[in-house]
């Protein structure tokens, strides 16, 4: 960083002419490095330009169709303008000759479309279409009710945004962007593991899952106690909600400590009790020698884990886990955040509700889930640092709050998820190979806006950080421009790194053949996404402070579209 | 310590309460007790904090006496309590004492091993010292009496605080606005034309809470103004506070209580202004009263405030913490100045009327909306220099009244934070345009606590007046020839390096700060370099468009996608009639274009940008601090870029002057407070928390707070006690 800075300090010397006052430039500079980097901007790189209509197109983007619509801005009014509609995109440009309006947006953020007004409408702009987007956002569309304009529109749209459903392929699997690296080659678990320490005396790489038959929603490489047989993993997959055994996250590289992921175990109403479980628990215990249990965080609030019974489920008890001391960490389910985070829609679009603003924050409960998931991703992370014991991760199936906890402790412990690449690697791991249903929680392409399995659970991760990063400054080497590009395309279908629910889906679907990886856009240009605060430090445990005190809505994020509330902001 | 205090009452064995749940972290030590501060010295020296910043006048654990609220005083076994007032008796004898500070911090004493009388000697010193029965009493009078008793044998002058001493590389003075010229070279400064000197209240004949020289409208006679003057409140006639360059004037005045005459006075007063202004423009008159919220209101608010972050427990309140914010108030209050004062910057600036504001004193709210304006018209009042000169000149000598109003004696029912709202109000400005300010936060707090340190003239006083009179019959009692000066001559705050170190003072310095023009030093020497308008531009233009608002106005850019872009559509030219048309529309237009940061500045004032001044109100809270983490870790970095990009710059303008045999600067020549080192590490360096350089070392936490471990708030910071025992021993 130094020799950058060096020369980057130079180059602002010799650039303006070595004026003597060249302080100032170089606060320029900084201030220029300062600007908020809310706005992000597809690179030139692979995007084609249709000059006679001026409407990017992505190599393997189609034109379908153009109209000319009133769109229905809800800050400056209506505005008329023709739109585009591709595979990919719907694009609209104003006709108005004030108004220099672009509206841009991948099919893949629709999550409705809806008509609006009948035959009989009669009010102006009141016939017309609405369509209700994924990343806080709705558009509406006024069209002439004459002519079937609408119908077409509507059933263009809905066919493209939601190919599911119509046999359709998904873009990514059509997007021929090419890039000079290859994002798919960003993580290799078997490196990731080795740059951990791994295997090691207590810790070994197994392929029992290579073909996905001990556990569907698991890689194929796992990390798993050196004392523990393949026949021991897979008695203890019976016990486990679907399968989904306790393997290796993060080793701590001195104490050797180890923070393990996996779902609940089976113990439904008649407390089952599991030996090969127990033993196992034991012998994850025993790689660590310094302490005398191990850990267990059960990430949902008791009384969810007790109702989990119920249906099979539960939590490891006291009289069966001798050796384990186990905490609920009261983070909700899927449902209460899908429902918190409408009710942040609910205060900031379209308008920002003024006049009380921070209790109707309060009343969204969306900063009290951060602060609990931040919360929780402390405790774990300190258990680890502070070598008391190895923790054990679960919530009911281990592949949402389960993954919120043990990547952001790891972020937390583990200086290199900072970088870019590391982060990467980090949401590659914890996340898409451990099955986070990417394709359930977001539903790329399928028309059921209203299917309780979506939730926003990764974009709740991404705010995590987000809140970490405001905390610390200098600690990350991204930007906010890298969180939000990797929420766009979290939606946008333009690549494949988050479609499908699990690695064996992906697999069988040749998705990194078939399909370009969001970070192969990210390394090819990351000079945008760089932090320039960032000060590498190595073996630093990050404790942010989940403190309402300390935890703020990310404005722009959550109120980007506005353009009175999204301004500049350090 | 260079300023010696006396009549001091020392205590020993007593300790020093760190934690609620335990003893073990309590300290040892003497408790001193002068006319100044108390003072607690330990008996084990205590590992300096690692980094070296601290107030030349107090330790690490003094409180100066007039920084104390509240004085608590506590018998466990008898399970007894009370606050001690001035003058009170103390029927039991405490086993403990707790001073509420109204810099929010809570400090709390046991006398568990000294003696009981001791104990309740110093609780009634503490209490006598604290809560004088007169203004004469307060430190600053005996301090500058002995200076003026040994210059009278010395000949060594008292500081004489011109803001000599100012910051870092700063050769300039802070002007105080007592004399004529200081007014006059600020006239000129602006380019008022139609304004003039006014000296008609030298020694103070027409009023005692007017400056003695003032600036009014050239077309009023000295004879019109003193007869007017009889009839506004206070006889506080018009007074200018500053001309924006298309001519419209900032004016300030008290009501005009005379009824009978009061139209025609007003009549006259804005026609003076309306033919001072060169496009002989109407005359906006603003109704501060009406408008913004009253000063007991303000009071409320900021009691509210500090009961939240202070004193309730911190756990409890995390869960109501948003709406607990919401219902202080207080953000709403400094979202109301910033609007209101942006409101007649857009009369100043885009309607070219002249504003008078009004109010019915005219030396509370104004303050606050006077120099507001200034800060968000002018990019000199956002310099340390020009900003030290407006607070002469809006609050000092405009009679902001800082003995009531901070309460120094502790019996006015006219309490109210005025000031701290006015310098909250510049933080939400600075956190929303951090390269627009010379100064940095650190600045603005160790000035909010400069008005609790009883040495400094500066904030000690009602109105100039009444410092010339006080002092003057202090002299005469302690028999200080005077001469020709007006009044004894305090210290000023302005010179800083009565308080700091010069290099503690570069943390004043904002790295991110566009000069116009950067002190570089040469051969010894400071020298100012101006910088090319030319280079400035060319720089704002390399900011990406994409800064405002998703408002493109660069038809060059490309469009980007997954975010709607948007032009402002013209709005159709604003009905004359409607103002607050024009006024948006004039704020959309501002907004949509880059900041010009040497020009005008205007604050988003929308709930999701008013923010809570963490540094100000949460650094005595030790749950609240992010060890290694908060701005200060960025501010940290860009010191190192700044100070590296310094020294390269000295060693090129050496290298072409063809001294080679200088290569190195020396340290004492950087405006950064952190500086690249050989020697050190790059990384954040680990005495470094969101509290920095206000770190209650010395002390320790209650428990985890939030998942956070324990132990992070054990590795830098400890912490002062909380109410929580009072509670209990109610």
């Amino acid at each position: 960083m130094v020799n950058i800075t060096v020369i980057f300090s130079l180059q602002s010397l010799f650039l303006v002419g070595c004026v003597p006052g060249c302080l100032k430039i170089c606060a320029n500079v900084m201030s220029f490095l300062l600007t908020p980097l809310f706005h992000f901007q597809t690179s030139r790189d692979g995007v084609n330009w249709d000059l006679s209509e001026a409407v990017p197109r992505l190599p393997g983007e189609t034109r379908i169709t153009d109209k000319e619509v009133i769109y229905i801005c809800p800050f400056n009014g209506p505005i008329k303008g023709r739109v585009y509609i591709t595979n990919y995109r719907l694009y609209l440009r104003s006709l108005e000759t004030d108004s220099a309006l672009i509206l841009d947006v991948p099919l893949g953020v629709i999550s409705r479309i809806e008509k609006m007004g009948g035959a009989t409408s009669r009010g102006e702009n009141s016939y017309g279409l609405d369509i209700t987007c994924k990343d806080m956002r709705n558009l509406r569309f006024a069209l002439k009710q004459e002519g079937h304009s609408r119908r077409d529109m509507f059933e263009i749209l809905t066919r493209y945004a939601f190919p599911l459903a119509h046999s359709l392929p998904i873009f990514a699997f059509l997007n021929e962007e090419k890039f000079n690296v290859d994002g798919w080659t960003v993580y290799n678990p078997v490196e990731e593991y080795r740059r951990q320490g791994l295997p090691n005396h207590h810790w070994r790489i197994t392929f029992i899952n290579k073909c996905y038959e001990l556990c569907d929603t698991y890689p194929a490489l796992l990390v798993v106690p050196y004392r523990a047989s393949d026949d021991d993993l897979r008695r203890v997959a019976t016990f486990r909600s679907r399968n989904r055994i306790p393997v290796l996250s993060w080793i701590h590289p001195e104490n050797k400590t180890v923070i393990v992921r996996c779902s609940q175990p089976l113990v439904g109403m008649s407390g089952k009790r599991n030996k090969d479980d127990e033993k196992y628990l034991d012998v994850i215990r025993e790689t660590n020698r310094q302490i005398s249990k191990l850990t267990i965080y059960d990430a949902r609030p008791n009384v969810n884990a007790v109702a989990n019974k119920a249906t099979g489920g539960g939590y490891e008890s006291d009289d069966a886990y001798h050796n384990a001391e186990l905490f609920f960490l009261d983070i909700h389910n899927i449902h209460v955040m899908r429902e918190s985070l409408k009710k942040v829609k609910d205060i900031v679009y379209p308008n920002v509700e003024e006049s009380h603003w921070l209790s109707s924050l309060e009343s969204t409960h969306w900063l009290e889930h951060i602060k609990l998931v931040l919360t929780g991703a402390i405790q774990v992370a300190d258990r680890v640092s502070s070598g008391k014991s190895s923790v054990l991760v679960h919530c009911s199936d281990g592949w949402d709050r389960t993954a919120q906890l043990t990547s952001l402790a790891m972020l937390m412990l583990d200086s290199f998820y900072r970088s870019i690449e590391g982060f990467e690697i980090l949401v590659q791991k914890e996340w898409i190979s451990f099955g986070h249903k990417f394709a359930s929680r977001i539903g790329h392409g399928d028309k059921n806006h209203a299917d309780a399995d979506r939730s926003p659970i990764f974009l709740q991760f991404i705010d995590c950080v987000w809140q970490m990063s405001k905390q610390f400054p200098t600690a990350f080497e991204f930007n906010e421009r890298f969180l939000i590009t990797i929420l766009d395309h979290l939606y946008s279908c333009r690549f494949g790194t988050f479609l499908y629910n699990c690695e064996s889906a992906r697999e069988k679907q040749k998705v990194t053949e078939r399909t370009v990886s969001l970070w192969s856009l990210i390394n090819s240009n990351k000079d945008k996404f760089k932090n320039p605060f960032y000060t590498k430090e190595i073996n630093r445990v990050l404790y942010p402070v989940a403190s309402m005190r300390h935890l703020e809505l990310w404005v722009n994020y959550y109120i980007r579209w506005n353009p009175r509330i999204n301004v500049p902001h350090p | 310590c260079w300023v010696q205090s006396c009549r001091t009452h020392k205590f020993s064995f007593v300790r020093k309460c760190i934690a609620t749940d335990t003893s073990q972290y309590d300290l040892w030590g003497k408790l001193i007790c002068s006319n100044f501060k108390i003072s607690f010295i330990t008996d084990d020296p205590m590992p300096l904090q690692r980094f070296h910043y601290r107030n030349l006048l107090l330790g690490e654990h003094d409180v100066p006496l007039t920084c104390i609220e509240q004085i608590v005083t506590v018998n466990d076994h008898k399970r007894k309590q009370k606050v001690l007032g001035p003058n009170q008796k103390l029927k039991f004898n405490p086993t403990e004492l707790i001073i509420y500070c109204k810099d929010f911090r809570i400090v709390r004493f046991r006398f568990d091993e000294s003696g009981p009388e001791s104990a309740k000697k110093v609780c009634l010193a503490i209490a006598h010292y604290s809560q004088p029965t007169d203004l004469q009493l307060l430190f600053a009078f005996e301090y500058v009496g002995k200076k003026y008793h040994n210059s009278a044998t010395k000949i060594n002058g008292i500081p004489s605080g011109g803001g000599s001493g100012a910051v870092g590389g700063s050769n300039q003075k802070t002007p105080f606005f007592e004399t004529y010229s200081d007014w006059d070279r600020e006239i000129k400064r602006t380019g008022a034309s139609g304004w003039r000197v006014c000296s008609i209240n030298e020694g103070y004949m027409i009023s005692t809470c007017l400056p003695e020289y003032f600036v009014v409208p050239s077309s009023l006679a000295d004879q019109d103004l003193k007869i007017f003057s009889h009839s506004f409140v206070g006889r506080r006639m018009p007074l200018w506070c500053w001309s924006h360059s298309n001519g419209s004037a900032l004016v300030r005045m008290a009501l005009i209580k005379d009824v009978l005459q009061q139209r025609k006075i007003d009549q006259r007063i804005c026609n003076a202004i309306t033919k001072s202004h060169p496009q002989r423009s109407d005359v906006y008159k603003s109704d501060l009263d009406k408008t913004l919220p009253n000063i007991q209101e303000i009071q409320a608010a900021f009691v509210k405030l500090k009961q939240l972050c202070v004193n309730e427990p911190f756990e409890e309140t995390e869960e109501k913490w948003l709406s607990s914010l919401e219902n202080t108030r207080w953000l709403e209050y400094v979202r109301a100045f910033l609007k209101h004062s942006a409101e007649l910057v857009y009369i100043l600036e885009s309607r070219h009327l002249s504003v008078v504001l009004q109010e019915e004193e005219g030396r509370d709210l104004s303050c606050i909306v006077a120099s507001l304006v200034q800060v968000m018209l002018d990019p000199h009042f956002r310099t340390i220099t020009g900003f030290q000169s407006l607070i002469q000149k809006e609050w000092v000598m405009a009679g902001y009244q800082f003995l009531d109003r901070c309460n120094h004696l502790k019996r006015s029912e006219k309490e109210s934070p005025l000031f701290l709202l006015f310098l909250d109000a510049t933080w939400q400005l600075l956190e929303q345009y951090p390269a627009a300010f010379e100064f940095s936060e650190t600045y603005l707090a160790v000035l909010y606590d400069s008005t609790r340190i009883s040495l400094f003239g500066t904030f000690l006083f009602n109105s100039p007046h009444q410092r010339v009179k006080q002092s003057t019959e202090f002299a005469i009692s302690k028999n200080i020839q005077l001469g020709d000066e007006k009044g004894l001559k305090f210290p000023s705050v302005w010179d800083w390096s009565l308080q700091f170190t010069a290099k503690d003072r570069t943390l004043f310095h904002n790295p991110l700060y566009i000069g116009k023009s950067t002190p570089c030093i040469q051969n010894g020497s400071v020298k100012s370099f101006k910088r090319t308008k030319k280079s400035y531009s060319s720089t704002l233009r390399g900011m990406p468009g994409s800064l405002r608002n998703g408002i493109i106005s660069d038809p060059d850019l490309v469009p980007r996608r997954n975010s709607l872009i948007l032009k402002a559509k013209p709005d159709p030219p604003p009905p004359p009639t409607s103002q607050d048309h024009g006024a948006e529309q004039y704020f959309r237009e501002w907004f949509s274009k880059p900041a010009d940061l040497h020009g005008v500045i205007l604050p988003h004032v929308s709930g999701t940008h008013v923010k809570l001044w963490k540094l100000c109100y949460f650094r005595w809270v030790p749950e609240a601090q992010i060890h290694l983490g908060g701005f200060i870790t960025a501010f940290h970095k860009l010191s190192l870029l700044a100070d590296e990009v310094d020294a390269l710059s000295r060693t090129l303008r050496q290298h072409r002057a063809g001294s080679l045999d200088a290569g190195h600067a020396g340290p004492d020549e950087s405006r950064m407070y952190f500086r690249v080192s050989a020697h050190a590490t790059p990384g954040t360096p680990d005495f470094l928390s969101s509290a920095f350089p206000f770190s209650p070392v010395g002390n320790l936490c209650r428990r985890s707070i939030s998942g956070t471990p324990l132990s992070k708030f054990l590795s830098g910071a400890k912490i002062w006690l909380s109410t929580e025992t009072l509670a209990n021993e109610d």
